[in-house]
């Protein structure tokens, strides 16, 4: 054997090897979406993608989401508080009970200090250990929360500004970090340091490089912008969700087609979102794939601004009957769900609208020759969307084919296809602003699974830009009734009737065409066993298995 | 595409031209079989550009989403069907606008900009030559991907900030392409003495820096565009370019990726359009290089 | 001599300071919230104030420009805001991949172009010639990003030879130079290595063509030279050049490999400029664009001397 021969040979050995050892010790390879590494802090950016990763199996919040349904919507269980329940006195002070004897990953207890910490860090400018990199996608995410008292060991009261039902959906939001592994974090900054706000940055900083949280597995290796590495923590507090699978390797593979290369030659075992087209090989090279609809919608929000053309209602209906979605879902690869509203029926919200979503060509012709227009006299929309982004699932063929469909129904569409970040901050200085550069409609993808995210926002008077998403100024006393009702119903069957009502209102008024619902798509090996795939944004990594 | 900078260093003026130059220039470039090839070929696409509504069977921005990704020589779609079902032959042809544009436009602006500044900068020559040329000199500075990408990056994407970021991009090296040959030609003895005789400063270019100095900055301008498309249709792969629907080949190389693993053959016609006319463009400067006797 | 390289020294300072203003002016004219990273849209115009000062947004540009180049001046770039990270930490890494990626496919592209460049170079005008130079005009008219993405496909999706992406079995930063981390190597540094093949070939044919047509190798050969002879004299006088362009060559693959780096997900300053400007974060672009500037300022400057100093041939008053 020749010398390069052996050197060969050694390294098929190695590699072989340490195939075999990554065997034994059960390890699960994803390849996100996200081009970066959620951050691992505490509080991850990246969308709910960071939620799903860095969030939820790294950390406890005193409420969470119930992942272990596929069939019915994914409601919110308790988290690291065992009960709650607001004033009955004053409706914005809240008791939260916490399950005891809950540990930190670095042996410290999680118990109201904790979370009156964690309250501060996003809420609190006067804390030591305040944030403000935490504090963007956490206040919005929970508007009405204010401040946090302990009562005793085991109790923290909750301020709201104002009453809100919502706020123990809002709380999935918050993830626990430990607040005794920071401060040990804080004491090793260099004294050279003097500076309070440094060194807290600093802090942070080591703290995100080696987090530590109560949830079911814990950070074991964090290369930017690269992988980061999980290890199961035996000793969680719910047995039910003790990880089975040793290790979990996360990689940031934002190009759809790297990741379709790398689930197809081994590199991972699971992927995020692959490309439509690709999947046919991929399931013929025999993975699986799976989806399931999720809380989530893509739509055109429209404009309700002076000179607006969906100021008529029977236009806004006619768009909505003109879309083929069934035709799209076929483009998609069936990679979507058909959308009839934000919420579909069999969901607690979703009400009985009198407006029916559906396609219906010739009733959408109809409405627009009544509204004075027809082949030769188009009405000219113009919408903005971006090429890309985070939920916007394949925005170019989507929108492009809402363009074809709608040309149809006599309405001449012009796309304004601009960066994705721009159509985002654009999406809360509203239709009025030049930054629409005269849009009527904006297609940015939202997140439904909390009521104020998923309706509030769009329908309010008080969230008109720059405030919040109300893009196009839609709302009236009508609708700011339907949302105070639903605020201030504490009793969970009362707040589901009465955001019922509003959506059902919503859906009769129009202010969106609804197209589609993302089924968050996953290929993954047939070795990844006990998949759960709820109707969530997220899916719980704790419950499942590797061959 | 890193190519442009490279060789703006190297090319020299060329001798003082004497009477019949051109004529000997097309003598010598008609007996190059490579270089007429390429030009005719380059001369089929701007045909095909400029008659697309006439040649293309199908319009270019409808289609059938149910027909999509048909193979190559399905009937009705000789050349395909793309992601949502366009006929893939249509906008190919349509497609030749765009990128043609892409290609060329930036490259003739900062032509002219470019070499009016350093023949301007190498006329003048003294501070202002100094001022002007450090200035350029901060541009040349960047690699020109990193410029490009950076510029249209900070605008935001679009066809019209593509563009821009490219001709900022080509600027600098024709510049100093057209100032060094200024200079060089300016201290030559001619000129010197038209300039003792009083001769203005626009005769004195006309009649004796632009004759000598455009030629050698036209040659190296062509070999620019073959850069320019391919950096255009690479700030369009990355998002930065052109905007859907639009057809343009770097985009539809974007857009139909993800379709590789269907049809690769209609996946890669539109990167086999761009390599066709960038590599044209690329052996018709080489033939004009030679021809024109620029050197190296 | 001296001060010439004392001169080129000089230009260099005001040039250093144009980079930095042009980095952070570009920067700064993109449209678009500096805090969209971490500050969602729905956040309250309130928010959005407050956390505009707490980074120092709502200072004067000036203001920002001056204390931004202080503190690089001591080695210190910002963090980023989206990941709260140093920036200069981030830079320093990424460079590094990009630089081992670079410099291998340089290397590659430097052999393979002086091969195909010589070959045609010193059989001009023959079969051998153009097929030669066909393959170098290739190499600099393929859309490299697509050849990529070809090869991806047959190498590493259909054929499961090579990795598809990353920088290693365990990432980037345990690099060794074993066959499990090279493998990673193979595919981006051959599409990569395609650029200055097709360019050094296309100089040292040019170069080569041009030395044998001067009259003292068609007198040495009269002399009666050997073909050996002949070549090392060839290879010695192309050599400076051929290097020079080798050596601004592996600064254009730094700067310009967003578009290879993204297909292959190789962690280097492509794919930290292709994040830093989809997530707007201008810390880390401004910086990222100030580190890739200057090297590529400071190698001019080192092709520049060493040619100086190499060939004797090239007078620089």
């Amino acid at each position: 054997m020749t010398s390069l021969g052996k050197v060969l040979c050694g390294l098929a050995l190695t590699t072989a090897l340490v195939t075999a050892a990554a065997a034994q010790e059960k390890t699960l390879r994803i390849g996100m979406t996200a081009a970066d590494i959620p951050r691992t802090l505490g509080q991850p950016d990246q969308g709910f993608e960071g939620n799903r990763f860095t969030g939820i199996p790294i950390y406890d919040g005193l409420t969470q989401w119930d992942l272990s349904k596929e069939k019915e919507p994914s409601g919110v269980i308790p988290g690291a508080a065992t009960e709650w329940k607001a004033d009955d006195a004053d409706k914005t002070k809240w008791v939260f009970k916490l399950r005891p004897g809950v540990k930190f990953h670095d042996g410290s207890s999680l118990n109201a200090d904790a979370i009156v910490w964690n309250v501060q860090k996003v809420l609190d400018k006067a804390a030591p250990h305040f944030d403000p990199s935490q504090v963007g996608v956490t206040a919005s995410r929970m508007p009405t929360l204010r401040t946090a008292r302990k009562i005793d060991d085991m109790t923290v009261e909750l301020t709201t500004s104002e009453p809100d039902a919502f706020l123990p959906i809002n709380l999935t939001n918050l993830f626990i970090a430990s607040p005794a592994h920071w401060d040990a974090k804080l004491k090793a900054v260099p004294a050279s340091v003097t500076d309070p706000a440094e060194r807290s940055k600093q802090a942070w900083a080591a703290f995100a490089a080696d987090p530590s949280g109560s949830g079911p597995f814990r950070v074991t290796r964090f290369v930017p912008r690269e992988r980061l590495e999980l290890a199961k923590f035996p000793e969680y507090w719910d047995e039910k969700r003790r990880p089975k699978i040793d290790k979990v390797v996360l990689l940031p593979l934002p190009e759809a087609n790297a990741r379709t290369a790398a689930l197809l030659s081994g590199q991972v075992d699971w992927i995020e979102a692959p490309a439509p087209d690709a999947v046919p090989q991929i399931k013929s090279r025999g993975f699986v794939l799976y989806q399931n609809a999720q809380p989530h919608v893509w739509p055109w929000q429209l404009s309700f601004a002076e000179g607006s053309p969906w100021l008529d209602k029977r236009v806004r209906h006619a768009a909505n009957l003109c879309v083929n979605r069934a035709e799209l879902k076929e483009l998609l690869g069936g990679m979507m769900a058909e959308a009839t509203g934000t919420y579909e029926p069999g969901h607690p919200w979703h009400g009985n609208p009198k407006f029916q979503i559906k396609y219906d060509p010739a009733a959408a012709k109809k409405l627009m020759q009544e509204a004075g227009h027809s082949a030769a006299k188009p009405l000219k929309v113009k919408v903005q969307t971006s090429a890309s982004g985070s939920g916007q699932m394949q925005p170019i063929p989507m929108n492009e084919y809402m363009q074809q469909a709608l040309k149809e129904c006599f309405f001449d569409v012009e796309l304004d296809v601009i960066e994705w970040n721009t159509l985002f901050t654009n999406w809360r200085h509203g239709a009025k602003d030049q930054s629409a550069r005269g849009a009527n409609a904006i297609n940015v993808t939202y997140a439904a699974m909390d009521p104020f995210f998923g309706m509030v926002r769009f329908t309010s008077t008080k969230t008109f830009p720059p405030v919040s998403n109300n893009w196009g100024y839609f709302g009236n006393d009508e609708f700011d009734k339907l949302i105070a009702d639903a605020r201030t119903a504490f009793e969970a069957k009362a707040r589901d009737a009465a955001l019922a009502k509003l959506h059902a209102r919503i859906v009769e008024e129009a202010p969106f065409v609804w197209v589609a619902h993302d089924v968050g798509p996953r290929a993954m090996s047939t070795k990844v066993k006990g998949v759960v795939q709820p109707q969530s944004w997220f899916i719980d990594l704790a419950t499942m298995s590797m061959e | 595409m890193a190519t442009l900078v490279g060789s703006a260093r190297e090319i020299e003026a060329a001798p003082a031209k004497a009477t019949g130059y051109w004529t000997g220039v097309w003598r010598r470039l008609r007996r190059d079989p490579v270089a007429i090839g390429a030009a005719i070929v380059i001369l089929l696409i701007v045909l095909m550009a400029a008659f697309a509504e006439y040649i293309a069977p199908a319009d270019p921005y409808r289609g059938v989403s149910l027909r999509r990704l048909r193979p190559i020589g399905t009937p009705g779609y000789p050349l395909g069907s793309d992601e949502l079902g366009r006929d893939m032959l249509s906008r190919l042809i349509y497609g030749a606008r765009l990128s043609l544009f892409m290609g060329v436009t930036p490259v003739f602006i900062a032509f002219f900009l470019g070499s009016s500044i350093g023949i301007f900068a190498g006329y003048v020559g003294g501070r202002l030559n100094t001022v002007i040329m450090r200035t350029i000199d901060v541009f040349y500075a960047f690699p020109s991907v990193l410029l490009a990408v950076a510029l249209s990056g900070a605008l935001g994407a679009g066809f019209g900030n593509a563009l821009l970021s490219l001709t900022v991009v080509f600027i600098p090296p024709i510049a100093r392409v057209a100032e060094a040959v200024t200079t060089q030609v300016r201290s030559r003895d001619y000129v010197e003495a038209a300039r003792a005789s009083g001769a203005g400063a626009l005769a004195i270019i006309r009649a004796h820096v632009l004759g000598n100095v455009l030629g050698p900055i036209f040659v190296y301008a062509t070999s620019l565009i073959s850069v320019s498309m391919i950096l255009a249709s690479g700030l369009s792969f990355l998002g930065l370019g052109t905007r859907p629907p639009e057809p343009e080949w770097g985009l539809m190389l974007n857009t139909l990726r993800t379709a590789i693993y269907v049809q690769p053959w209609v996946a890669a016609l539109p990167g086999t359009m761009i390599f066709v006319t960038s590599i044209s463009f690329n052996l018709l400067s080489d033939g004009l290089r030679s021809a024109m006797d620029v050197k190296q | 001599m001296l001060s010439y390289l004392a001169r080129r020294f000089v230009y260099t300072v005001p040039i250093l300071i144009g980079v930095s203003l042009v980095c952070f002016g570009l920067v700064h004219i993109a449209p678009g919230d500096p805090l969209v990273s971490v500050l969602p849209p729905d956040a309250s115009a309130d928010l959005q104030k407050v956390m505009l000062a707490i980074y120092g947004f709502d200072r004067p540009y000036a203001e920002q420009f001056a204390k931004w180049i202080w503190r690089a001046l001591n080695g210190d770039l910002g963090s980023s805001i989206a990941t709260g990270r140093p920036v200069t930490d981030e830079v320093i890494k990424a460079v590094g991949n990009t630089l081992r990626l670079a410099v291998v496919a340089t290397f590659i592209g430097f052999l393979l172009g002086s091969l195909f460049g010589f070959v045609a170079g010193y059989f001009r005008d023959t079969f051998v010639d153009k097929l030669a130079s066909a393959l170098s005009v290739l190499g600099v008219s393929v859309p490299h990003y697509w050849l990529g993405m070809v090869l991806v496909i047959i190498f590493a999706a259909q054929l499961g030879w090579l990795p598809p992406t990353g920088a290693g079995p365990g990432g980037s930063s345990d690099w060794e130079w074993d066959w499990a981390h090279i493998r990673h190597m193979v595919l981006p540094a051959i599409t990569m290595s395609v650029i200055p093949m097709g360019i050094v070939a296309r100089t040292v044919r040019a170069l080569v063509a041009d030395i044998l047509n001067q009259e003292f190798i068609v007198g040495l050969r009269a002399k009666g030279l050997t073909d050996v002879g002949v070549l090392l004299h060839v290879i010695k006088n192309a050599a400076p050049t051929a290097l020079a362009v080798m050596g601004l060559q592996l600064g254009y693959l730094l700067g310009g490999s967003i578009l290879i780096e993204t297909v292959f997900s190789w962690p280097g300053t492509g794919n930290l400029l292709n994040a830093a400007i989809f997530q707007r974060d201008l810390p880390l672009l401004q910086g990222t664009i100030l580190v890739l500037a200057l090297f590529f300022v400071f190698l001019n400057l080192a092709v520049d001397v060493l040619q100086t100093a190499l060939d004797p041939r090239i007078q620089r008053a």
